[in-house]
């Protein structure tokens, strides 16, 4: 049984729909990664997932059982955190509050969680205090990922970490990436530096215009000339 | 009750009932066509209505007057009024959306009420104004001159609706819908959405002024209980929100219904014990409330939805 | 002397206690429209509820007022979440003009429901008359020092609430990012009930507040409703702290606006006073719709 299974999402804005039945699987402890052209999809499905976008058809399991349409809190409740591409953390509350509400949920042994999150990223120890909107992208970026890590997730779903970040911040995050996996958490990613993202991930999945256009491990897809000269910057 | 008393209920019903579409079809310009939350409508029916008594009534000691202008020539100066102040009022706060513009308009429709308390010399005060004529009054025995008077509202009212309907249907209302619906996209593909926005303001403005002057005519008298936002401002809003908001005859419709209601139940209490009659009238405006919600939550669009303008040669292709 | 101790007894004292209650009604609509996105029209009238519910304790039973205060709040409290359950949660997700107009029939009928109840009268609490505390020549009410009193101790326990307790910051937390906070596992609804029984509690606060130091009547609400608008606008809507500035310079500049300043007149006749408030307002929509301290974007 996969952790994560995504089954022909049709799902969409308003009248419009933009994935037109989307497969994707990910794994227990293993990293998916979602590549593909700008406007494809990639956060419409991490969305559609997360009710931010609404679902018209197929399906979504979690350990098996169905979750289509479940309310978010629900999501975050059976283990599974989200992290948007834009607008991650809360500008205006503190680092530390920023943390605190990625455990809203399970409010038990808060102080713990923090010290595991900081051991990951130790940057943010000594700007606790300060706004999250203050800090730089890269920062911000590791708060939205401790924030998510506050719930003990097993599946984490990070939409483009490293978008706009420098290549010195980009290697950290996805080092950080797989020290999370490592402890046994599952990883959905989409990236834009795809060939980075497929060089740690497991599986790989191209999307474009809504469609799977290739699935495969990880390994075959860098090693696909095809993919690599569309979707791969050649 | 007689049949020459029920007759009189009828035309005073039909009268007010036309005075409120009025007021319906000018917030249906601003707010159903293009999106304006105007939340300060006493403030054009106040200056239709006290410039309109000021310029038509007798002289008087305590309020400015004494004019005695004919109505055809009052009401005309009573809507350029309303005008021009909507036009000063929406040059600047149009850029103001949603929320704000509720706030900044009820804002000074408040401040015009309390100027309009204060001014005794200008508006009478809470004295009010007195003896203002109805048309036809002298000229006709009552009933006819009731009669006539509700005819000239309803050929006023069917005249604002024609034009309504047309001013939909055209560029312009098709302009300011889109403007509505998204200023961004309408403002990207070239529409200047501050000059369209003002002039479906000023012209809904001056609609409620229309109706403001024929209120202070048919009652003959005007004071400051007659601008209450309460019976101005909210019941408007409640009317067009039942009747369908973006539809002109919704807008009709929704006053005509409400008021409908609200005098049909003054009717009703009316014969009920002395202590209850005032209470009554708390009731009421209690239904008037939960019967806006049971329209907001049942029939969001309203009673008669908003629909888009036939266009010309449609129906031949939907043959 | 007399003179500046007649400036602070007749015109800044009352101002400050003015500026208080209308800080205690602008937080709600302050939090609200940080959390719900809409403007509230009826918050007026929550706070003519809650001092119209004290006076069921302190007409029937003799109550102090201020014994019957915290009744009014739990009361005002639960009455707000049951018209969020039945006329503001149908619209969570439609625009928030919507709610708007949904408070505007909330407020027609929480006034003729107080009407109806109460009759239309104007109404007292009967305290008694107290007789000021002099400092030479200054008059200090005692009520004046307990209204300004509990306010400054409800205002600290806001800031307690939302700085140091796990609703409280996800109450910033929704303010902040709404859709941020949902997929975070924050219980938005949860947040949601909290900001109606913190913003009904303190406006049913001002409102028996209001009763303490004059009189009430059912149209109070609307009378009040501007201020508190050009209060929460002035402190930067969406902000709590800005509201309770905002609320304190508007009771002032309204009280003192009417002093003597540049002659034997007041400055601004006293029938003009209401219209200080909402001119404020409107000049600040134009000019800074953000606030007049550093605000949000
Ligand atoms: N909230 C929204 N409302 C309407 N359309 C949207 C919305 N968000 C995205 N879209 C549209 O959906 C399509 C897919 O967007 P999506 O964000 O999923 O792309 P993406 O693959 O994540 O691209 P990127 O690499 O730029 O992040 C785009 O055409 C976009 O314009
Ligand atoms: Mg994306």
């Amino acid at each position: 049984m996969s952790l994560l299974s995504v089954e022909n999402l049709v799902a969409g804005y308003g009248p419009v729909d933009i994935l037109q039945g989307v497969n994707l699987t990910v794994e227990a402890g293993r990293i998916a990664v979602i590549v593909g052209p700008n406007g494809a999809g990639k956060s419409t499905a991490m969305k559609a997932i997360f009710g931010l976008a609404q679902v018209r058809g197929g399906r979504v399991l979690f350990e098996g059982q169905e979750i289509t349409r479940l309310p978010a809190d629900t999501l975050c409740g059976r283990g599974i955190a989200y992290v948007p591409q834009e607008r991650n953390v809360f500008r205006s509350l503190s680092v530390r509050e920023n943390l605190e509400m990625g455990a809203f949920l399970k409010p038990g042994n808060i102080a713990r969680r923090i010290a595991e999150v900081l051991t990951l990223f130790p940057p943010l120890r000594e700007k606790l205090a300060q706004a999250a909107g203050e800090l730089s992208g890269g920062q911000r970026q590791m708060v939205a990922m401790g924030r998510a890590l506050m719930l003990e997730p097993k599946l984490l779903m990070l939409d483009e970490p490293t978008a706009g970040l420098s290549p010195l911040y980009m290697d950290q995050i996805f080092d950080r990436i797989i020290a999370v996996n490592k402890s046994g958490v599952g990883v959905l990613l989409v990236e834009q530096n795809a060939k980075q993202a497929l060089a740690i991930a497991h599986t790989g999945y191209v999307l474009a215009t809504g469609r799977n256009r290739f699935t495969d491990t990880a390994a075959n897809l860098l090693a696909n000339r095809e993919v690599a000269e569309s979707f791969l910057g050649g | 009750m007689t049949l020459l008393g029920f007759s009189s209920y009828l035309i005073a019903l039909g009268t007010m009932s036309g005075i409120y579409a009025l007021l319906c079809l000018g917030l249906n310009l601003q707010w159903g066509f293009a999106g304006l939350f105007n939340a300060g409508i006493a403030a054009f029916f106040a200056i239709g209505a006290y410039v309109a008594a000021i310029l038509a009534s007798a002289d008087s000691a305590v309020h400015l007057g004494g004019f005695g202008l004919p109505v055809a020539l009052a009401w005309p100066v009573a809507m350029a009024a309303a005008g021009a102040l909507a036009w000063v009022i929406g040059r600047i706060c149009l850029t103001l959306q949603g929320d704000y513009l509720a706030m900044a308009s009820i804002g000074i429709a408040e401040v015009l009420r309390i100027i309009i308390k204060n001014e005794e010399w200008l508006t009478g005060g809470t004295r009010g104004i007195a003896a203002i004529p109805r048309p036809f009054e002298t000229l006709l025995p009552a009933p006819w001159n009731n009669l006539a008077f509700l005819g000239l509202i309803v050929v006023l009212v069917a005249i604002v609706y024609l034009a309504a309907e047309r001013a939909w249907a055209s560029p312009w209302g098709r302009s300011l819908r889109a403007i509505r619906d998204s200023d961004v996209a309408a403002a990207a593909i070239g529409k200047n959405v501050a000059q369209f926005r003002l002039e479906a303001f000023v012209l809904g403005a001056m609609v409620m002024a229309l109706a403001g002057a024929l209120s202070a005519h048919y009652f003959k008298f005007l004071g400051t209980t007659a601008i209450e936002p309460l019976m101005v401002t909210f019941l408007v809003w409640v009317m067009l929100i039942v009747g369908g908001s973006g539809n002109n005859r919704g807008a009709i419709l929704g006053a005509m219904l409400i008021w409908l209601i609200w005098s049909a139940t003054e009717l009703l209490t009316n014969r009920l014990p002395a202590e209850w009659i005032t209470r009554s009238s708390y009731i009421r405006v209690l239904l008037i409330g939960l019967l806006l919600q049971v329209v907001l939550q049942k029939f969001g669009k309203g009673l008669l939805p908003e629909k888009p303008p036939r266009l010309v040669g449609e129906r031949r292709e939907t043959r | 002397m007399a003179a500046l101790s007649d400036f602070i007894n007749l015109y800044l004292l009352p101002g400050l206690v003015v500026g208080c209650i209308y800080a205690l009604g602008a937080i709600g609509i302050s939090l609200l429209f940080g959390i719900l996105r809409f403007a509230h029209f009826a918050h007026g009238d929550m706070m003519t509820l809650g001092a119209y519910l004290a006076i069921i304790f302190t007409a029937s039973w003799g109550w102090s007022p201020y014994a019957a205060l915290p009744v009014a709040v739990i009361g005002a409290a639960i009455v707000a979440l049951g018209l969020d359950r039945a006329f503001y949660k149908p619209f969570r997700r439609a625009p928030g003009i919507v709610s708007v107009i949904a408070s505007f029939g909330v407020m027609l009928m929480l006034r003729s429901a107080i009407q109806l109840i109460w009759g239309v009268d104007v109404k007292t609490y009967d305290i008694g008359i107290r007789f000021p505390m002099e400092f030479g020549l200054l008059k200090i009410a005692p009520r004046q020092v307990t209204i300004v009193l509990v306010t400054a101790a409800l205002v600290v326990a806001l800031h307690l609430f939302l700085t140091r307790t796990r609703l409280g910051k996800a109450m910033r937390a929704v303010s902040d990012d709404a859709d941020l906070a949902r997929v975070s596992g924050i219980n938005v609804e949860q947040v949601i009930r909290w900001t109606w029984i913190i913003g009904a509690g303190l406006a049913a606060a001002g409102g028996v507040f209001i009763g303490i130091q004059t009189k009430v009547h059912p149209n109070m609400g609307w009378d009040l409703l501007l201020p508190l608008f050009a209060a929460a606008v002035l402190g930067g809507i969406g902000r709590p702290y800005g509201a309770v500035a905002g609320g304190l310079a508007i009771g002032l500049a309204q009280e003192l606006a009417t002093y003597r300043w540049f002659s034997d007149e007041p400055f601004v006749d006293p029938g003009y006073k209401p219209a200080v408030a909402f001119s404020v307002m409107v000049v600040m929509l134009i000019w800074r719709p953000t606030g007049l301290f550093k605000g949000r974007s």
